[in-house]
């Protein structure tokens, strides 16, 4: 029985070997294949719009491989420095002190303020504004509303969102008073939707598709200025923030055609089918 | 005086009988309304066409066939690691390892600590190690390496267990006959705690498949048809969470990918259900 036991063992050994070979060569057969690559990584609201127009590059440029990666615009940011990215994602301009990188703007989004369809309010002032954010004005019935308490829903930290919505209104992040910090469009629209007290703020494209598909949310207009997608692309809507590809020094060649690819006429219909305001149209 | 109190403990026998009834249906509702909302939203947009394409318009119009493949691949690679580590490593902890040793009780907190980590710790770890030190880039590799580093702990738990359960007259038996200690192992232990592994094995990939935040770190968000491990790919979890918060009206097709993720969860539980009951009956 002993002898009987071992000699298993001895005959299982070989084939353990084999098998550790096996995946060895298997590991060491998938090399990385030679094609072009390029990576994007970056905003969670540009990916979607990115990994389209990449379909149609790729489908283009048969050989050439784009591997887009969301983590927001911060991450783009980041990764583009440290060199694992190629081109970054960033909704939003460039700061001075990213002075080392360069911007391509492949498409226009605005930010509208959004409430429940149910509130009766039906604009609010910049000032306004400001005050429900920071906890100056507390319930509905200061702005012309009902009796009833101010639900205020916030973006999460570095999310570009929140930072064009804080440089619009000269905020700081410590002066906000949120009730719900939410991340991304969606979330803001569901919490918004499902709450008749609550003010949030979204992309103007996704409200917009949003509203008119039947959720119960209504678009506040700003400074006088209807937000719509239509104002967005003329220009004159004040809360609208571009969405950039970045990149550092000179681009490589498929970079090079991606940007140029991403930036003509041919993604309009990519552009408008993610609820974003293509460039020309301005 | 006696029928009385009698009666009225089997009246509150039968109270008690009735809340724990009215408890459990309540516990039975909670899945019985997930699965009938997940139907009623995701059954129309599930087509064979669905299954067998890749995303397109960001994933409101196509299928998920190249992200149901990257999946796959993802869980391949995790299970592929976590089997025989984690069943080396609680073999190693029920046979050699003297219980109440300083060894076993390092090893335990170890294994606790390591279970009690929050996943995205292990994202970040998996994408500054995996895909940046080791050069694997966003890939299915990496993705698969950290889900395993994180579900090792929960299944060499599940797998302990099961062997520990092991009578110990067996053991003892098995002296007797002069078995080898691995003859022991390979044809008693591993047998008998054969259902025990196959629901380490549900438990792990359960919780491979439910991850999103570590895998949109390490796999990546591509949708591409996966060529070979070193690519990206996209998991059915990221997926949902891709669609249901970053796009648009891709609420329907969220909830259709999350009934092909349902399935897959229960498929696994089936057939490791089988595996454990086949391996067990072959000892016998």
């Amino acid at each position: 029985m002993l002898l009987r036991g071992i000699c298993d063992g001895l005959k299982r050994a070989p084939r353990l070997a084999g098998a550790i070979a096996m995946a060895a060569l298997i590991l060491s057969g998938c090399s990385r294949d030679a094609g072009d690559r390029l990576v994007i990584t970056g905003s969670s609201t540009i990916a979607p719009l990115v990994t389209v127009i990449a379909q149609a590059f790729e489908s283009a440029h048969p050989g050439v491989k784009i591997d887009v990666q969301a983590g927001g615009s911060s991450r783009g940011i980041a990764d583009v420095r440290q060199g694992l990215a190629e081109l970054g994602m960033v909704s939003r301009a460039l700061k001075p002190e990213e002075g080392d990188l360069a911007a391509a703007t492949i498409a226009q989004d605005g930010i509208a303020m959004i409430v429940h369809r149910d509130n009766p309010v039906g604009a609010l002032t910049g000032g306004q504004i400001v005050a429900i954010y920071t906890g100056k004005v507390r319930n509905w019935q200061e702005v012309g509303g009902p009796d009833a308490p101010i639900t205020v829903v916030n973006k999460a930290e570095g999310r570009s969102t929140l930072e064009l919505f804080l440089s619009h209104f000269k905020l700081d992040t410590p002066a906000i008073r949120a009730d719900v910090v939410i991340g991304d469009n969606q979330q803001g629209i569901k919490t918004v939707a499902g709450n008749p007290q609550a003010i949030g703020y979204v992309s103007v494209g996704t409200a917009e598709f949003e509203a008119r598909r039947g959720t119960p949310i209504r678009l506040l207009p700003l400074d006088g200025v209807e937000a719509s997608t239509a104002h967005v692309a003329r220009g004159d809507f004040p809360l609208s923030r571009p969405l950039n590809l970045v990149h550092r020094g000179e681009p490589g060649r498929v970079a090079r055609e991606f940007l140029a690819f991403a930036a003509s006429p041919e993604v309009h219909d990519l552009v408008t089918g993610q609820y974003f305001v293509p460039l020309a149209g301005r | 005086m006696r029928i009385e109190t009698l009666d009225h403990a089997s009246r509150s026998d039968r109270l008690h009988a009735r809340w724990m009834g009215l408890v459990a249906v309540l516990t039975l509702l909670v899945p019985v309304l997930l699965v009938g909302e997940l139907l009623a939203d995701g059954l129309p947009a599930l087509t064979t066409d669905f299954l067998l394409s890749a995303p397109a318009d960001a994933g409101r119009s196509g299928g998920i066939g190249s992200v149901l493949v990257s999946t796959l691949w993802v869980l391949a690679v995790c299970l592929g690691v976590v089997l025989p580590l984690g069943l080396g490593c609680a073999l190693f902890l029920v046979e050699h390892v003297r219980a109440g040793s300083r060894l076993e009780r390092g090893l335990q907190l170890a294994l606790d600590i390591l279970g009690g980590v929050p996943s995205i710790v292990f994202g970040l770890f998996g994408n500054r190690f995996f895909a940046v030190e080791l050069g694997l880039g966003f890939s299915i590799l990496s993705g698969g390496l950290t889900l395993a580093c994180m579900v090792l702990p929960l299944f060499i738990r599940a797998a302990e267990q099961s062997l520990r359960q092991c009578p110990v007259g067996y053991r003892q038996a098995a002296a007797a006959l002069a078995l080898s200690r691995w003859g022991f192992v390979r044809r008693i232990l591993l047998p008998t705690a054969a259902p025990g592994i196959a629901l380490g094995v549900v438990l792990a990939s359960g919780r491979a498949l439910a991850e999103t935040a570590v895998l949109l770190f390490t796999a990546g968000y591509v949708t591409r048809w996966p060529e070979s491990w070193f690519n990206s790919g996209r998991t059915l979890a990221v997926h949902i969470y891709d669609l249901a918060m970053n796009v648009s009206g891709g609420g329907t097709n969220a909830a259709a990918t999350a009934l092909v993720l349902l399935v897959l969860a229960i498929g696994i539980q089936v057939l490791a259900a089988i595996v454990g009951r086949i391996s067990k009956g072959a000892s016998q």
